[in-house]
């Protein structure tokens, strides 16, 4: 589809107009997004998707408050209509002078091997048809199998008073396999995606049948399960885990925004003691082909790593521009948005814990009785105290030093803070996850990785006692 | 339409939307967040040899729609042939509801300003712990849809919706306590801010000094919010979409004991008391009530047209469109368990110890196939039939299914949260993890 995205001048124009009553700042964010999305279920192509997405958001920011207004009509007027509207909800008072655009140096640059829009849909029908396949050659309990698969193409525009401009664009492809497996009455599903910050390279570096044989083999080992066990008991977490634990326990409570409104536990604690000695996090926009993966943030800002932890003692917060500009500081690259109609805010790109010192096999053989999560599902994190919750899909009791069998239905609840203390162990590996982040009503790709780690004692919410 | 059958379907549907929104967010008596948005799109479904594809747009120039429509066909060559898939033929009429009122948007700016405001004064005002607030906002969003298909069906509606939510957070001696308040109305006049901003500052401060429980098997009590985030993981195992993909915990169960006597839980477009309300759905059929659980008995599911066509049955009006740019799904209008004649005080005053649940954690990881979840849970330890102390850092499991049989009482305090609605329910005995 043919699609005329606004020039320079238009867009310095509107930048004009949005400054024209009051504000320190304004930006204006441009984007034509394309998607195609296919889903299989029941051994059928069922949803077919493919879709343009256009629109353009603009932000004044005046005395540390902002005006956001978005539109889809990417014409002169459409724009200049928005940034009016906009205009007409900040207060008097005299805008900034807004200088010349100049197009910001990128970094670095993410190769995409296999562009999704130069791939026939055919192909990547056959992709899903792969993994459905060997999902469902994976036992006779294999009652259904849900593949998805979504591809996005996203070119951006951003241009600020501040003179910046940027082009941009984002390219990622996203595999997912749900299996329902199903015995004597019980039902239990397997979940495994891939996704990276790629083309469709992704699917040869993972093919679909590894994403399939995950999902299934975890809802069939899932059926021979036992209930978990309710109450407080060390856990290891498997590299193979994803991230979910740094991202709720974490992450969230050091985005700039949540500080700033005192509404994180670790508000005011910089240079402070926050985790054991072995734990270093990091929040990382530069690996290369990652999901949480970017060359610029969603205002413009190149993408950077940041470190947030560094061996135990709390080194930042993430920031965007507005939260950066409170204190003085500069953006760490973290402003994102889920889109046009959203406006940016502190997010996390690819989070983990560093790799440690520790034997991955020597932390699980360590524990007498205790939970080994080889699969976390998602989780949620309340900021202002820190306590959160993580669900387990994949666990095992572990006994004696030894795994002893799989265990269904268990959530994982700890508070951030002292959870980061109890580390007891950081193992030499490091394993990535991939997911949807959602914050303040938008979702945003995001990476988390971590080591094996050991932690001394988490709250294991099962159905049995003891 | 006709596009797309040039392009070769034999049938064809559109679907367009324009909206308008308002976010008004207040901190500290100041507007720090206000956004407007205006945007329209459509989509269109494009079938032929029973395939169905689907393309959307939010650019409606004529040449994007043309490329739109191209665009279905071309995704319809690729999927799969289902002589189940089909558009509904045209209605005779459609309900009429009070979903619309141009006064929402004639009401001056500052006005919605100040309302925002008055949500965040009556909440620090409640009490002077009271002392940060993430989150005081004024909503409104206005909506015009039209469904249109080839058999001949031609549907239009519009609606408005104004509303406000409040998020405080309450601290003493170190500890910190988040509090939630929410109301959506069709009138302004109806948004009781000041309810709003007490509600999430009572809710907060009822937590402060909260400690953890050992773990162990007691009466639990859900207040209706997260009675209302229970049946939101139940909907969809309610849906003939999860009974037709084996993905449903209620497959085969139609005439059943489900629940207890106690349990009635209903789904109904027409009920104006939630925002799920509507004259038709997604695809242009009309909305009805529909009881889904009859005094615990298993009575019905909820279907589109394809799910119903599947079935042999009629669509329930049930075709849920998140917006133009998905296609109809199945999903549930206004979902509500419907209430009992308990007062909530009654519910709790004969429970010796117990857990009186107002705030969930993690309720997105259940698993609406299996009903299995496991949650993080905190609010009041019942002892001697009162509310005695606040608990944070529990930990509650279980199964939906078995939930509903275990429900022992359903108060009369029917609330709706957004589209879900729940009253107070107390469930005979759960495993809370300390």
């Amino acid at each position: 589809m043919r699609c005329i995205l606004p020039d320079k001048e238009l867009l310095q124009r509107v930048l004009r107009e949005a400054l024209a009553r009051a504000g320190d700042f304004a930006d204006v964010f441009v984007e034509e997004r394309r998607v195609v999305g296919i889903t299989c279920e029941a051994d059928q192509i069922e949803r077919m998707v493919a879709g343009t997405d256009v629109g353009a958001g603009i932000r004044v920011i005046a005395g540390g408050n902002s005006v956001y207004g978005y539109t889809n009509d990417l014409s002169w007027d459409g724009l200049m209509n928005a940034a009016r509207i906009v205009v007409q909800a900040t207060g008097e008072g005299g805008g900034e002078k807004v200088l010349d655009l100049r197009p910001v140096t990128a970094p670095y640059a993410f190769a995409v091997g296999l562009a999704p829009e130069k791939v026939e849909a055919v192909a990547k029908v056959e992709l899903v048809r792969r993994a459905n396949d060997r999902a469902r050659t994976a036992g006779p309990a294999v009652r259904q199998v849900t593949v998805g698969y979504a591809d996005t193409h996203q070119k951006v525009l951003i241009a600020n008073t501040e003179g910046q401009y940027v082009e941009d664009e984002r390219v990622r492809t996203r595999l997912m396999v749900n299996v329902v497996a199903r015995k004597d009455g019980l039902i239990q599903t397997g979940y495994e995606a891939a996704g990276g910050f790629k083309g469709l390279e992704l699917y040869q570096e993972v093919p679909p049948e590894q994403v399939a044989d995950k999902a299934a083999s975890r809802a069939l080992q899932m059926l021979e399960a036992r209930p978990a066990p309710s109450g407080r008991m060390p856990v290891v977490l498997s590299s193979e885990a994803g991230g979910t634990m740094v991202h709720e326990a974490c992450g969230h409570g050091l985005e700039a925004d949540l500080v700033q409104k005192k509404l994180s536990v670790y508000a005011g604690r910089i240079g402070e003691k926050v985790a054991a000695p072995p734990v270093t996090v990091i929040d990382d926009a530069t690996l290369p082909g990652r999901y949480g993966s970017l060359v610029f943030d969603d205002e413009g800002t190149p993408g950077q790593k940041t470190v947030l932890i560094a061996a135990g003692v709390l080194a930042g917060y993430m920031y965007d521009r507005l939260t950066a500009g409170r204190e003085g500081k500069s953006s760490t690259g973290n402003g994102r948005r889920e889109s046009y109609q959203h406006r940016p805010i502190p997010r996390m790109r690819n989070t983990y814990i560093a790799p440690g010192a520790d034997d991955p096999a020597a932390l699980i053989a360590s524990v007498r009785r205790g939970l080994l999560v080889k699969k976390m599902g998602g989780g949620e994190v309340n900021t202002a105290n820190g306590d959160f919750v993580f669900e387990v899909a994949e666990g095992y009791m572990i006994e004696n030093g030894r795994v002893a069998y799989p265990v269904r239905g268990a959530t994982l609840a700890g508070n951030g803070p002292q959870v980061l203390q109890l580390v007891e162990g950081v193992g030499t590996d490091l394993g990535f996850g991939i997911g949807t982040c959602g914050k303040d009503g938008q979702g945003v790709p995001v990476g988390d990785a971590q080591p094996t780690i050991l932690l001394r004692e988490l709250v294991v919410g099962g159905t049995e006692q003891g | 339409m006709d596009l797309a059958r040039k392009f070769g379907a034999e049938t064809a549907e559109g679907f367009v939307s324009q909206s308008e929104e308002l976010n008004i967010e207040v901190r500290e008596g100041q507007v720090e967040n206000l956004k407007l948005a205006r945007e329209q799109g459509l989509g269109i479904r494009a079938l032929m040899g029973g395939r169905m594809g689907f393309a959307f747009t939010s650019d409606l120039s004529p040449e994007a729609i043309e490329k739109t429509a191209s665009l279905a066909v071309e995704m319809a060559a690729q999927a799969s042939a289902d002589a189940h898939n089909g558009f509904p033929r045209p209605f005779a009429g459609y309900p009429r509801l009070d979903l619309y009122d141009a006064a929402i948007a004639e009401t001056p700016l500052e006005n919605k300003i100040e309302l925002a405001r008055e949500v965040e004064a009556a909440g620090r005002a409640y009490d002077p712990r009271v002392q940060v607030t993430e989150a005081c906002a004024y909503h409104q969003s206005l909506a015009h849809v039209h469904v249109a298909n080839s058999l001949g069906l031609a549907a239009e509606f519009a609606a408005s919706v104004c509303g406000g939510h409040a998020v405080l957070v309450a601290a003493e001696d170190g500890d910190y306590q988040t509090g939630f308040g929410l109301q959506y109305a069709w009138h302004l006049p109806d948004v009781a801010a000041g309810k709003i901003g007490r509600e999430a500052a009572q809710r907060a401060v009822q937590m402060l000094g909260a400690r953890n429980v050992e773990a162990q098997e007691v009466p639990v009590v859900f207040d209706p919010y997260v009675m209302a985030g229970f049946l939101g993981i139940l909907a969809p195992a309610l849906t003939g979409q999860a009974v037709q993909k084996g993905k449903s915990v209620f497959a085969g169960r139609l005439g059943q004991q489900v629940g207890s006597p106690r349990v009635t839980i209903i789904d109904s477009g027409l009920n104006t008391a939630g925002i799920g309300a509507s004259p038709f759905d997604g695809e242009g059929v009309p909305s009805r009530e529909t009881v889904l659980v009859k005094e615990g008995r298993l009575a019905a599911f909820l279907h589109n047209t394809y799910t119903a066509a599947k079935e042999g049955t009629a669509s329930t009006g049930n075709g849920n469109r998140g917006s133009f740019r998905s296609v109809p799904e199945v999903g549930p209008t206004n979902f509500y368990l419907a209430p009992g004649d308990l007062t909530p005080d009654r519910l709790i005053g004969d429970i010796q110890k117990g857990f009186y649940v107002t705030q969930v954690m993690g309720m997105h990881t259940a698993n609406p196939v299996s009903g299995d979840f496991s949650v993080g849970a905190a609010g009041l330890w019942i002892e001697n039939g009162e509310l005695a102390y606040p608990v944070r850092g529990a930990a509650i499991a279980g199964n939906i299914g078995d939930l509903l049989t275990e429900i022992e009482g359903v108060a009369d305090d029917l609330r709706f949260i957004g589209s879900v609605g729940a009253p107070t329910v107390r469930i005979g005995r759960m495993c809370v993890s300390g």
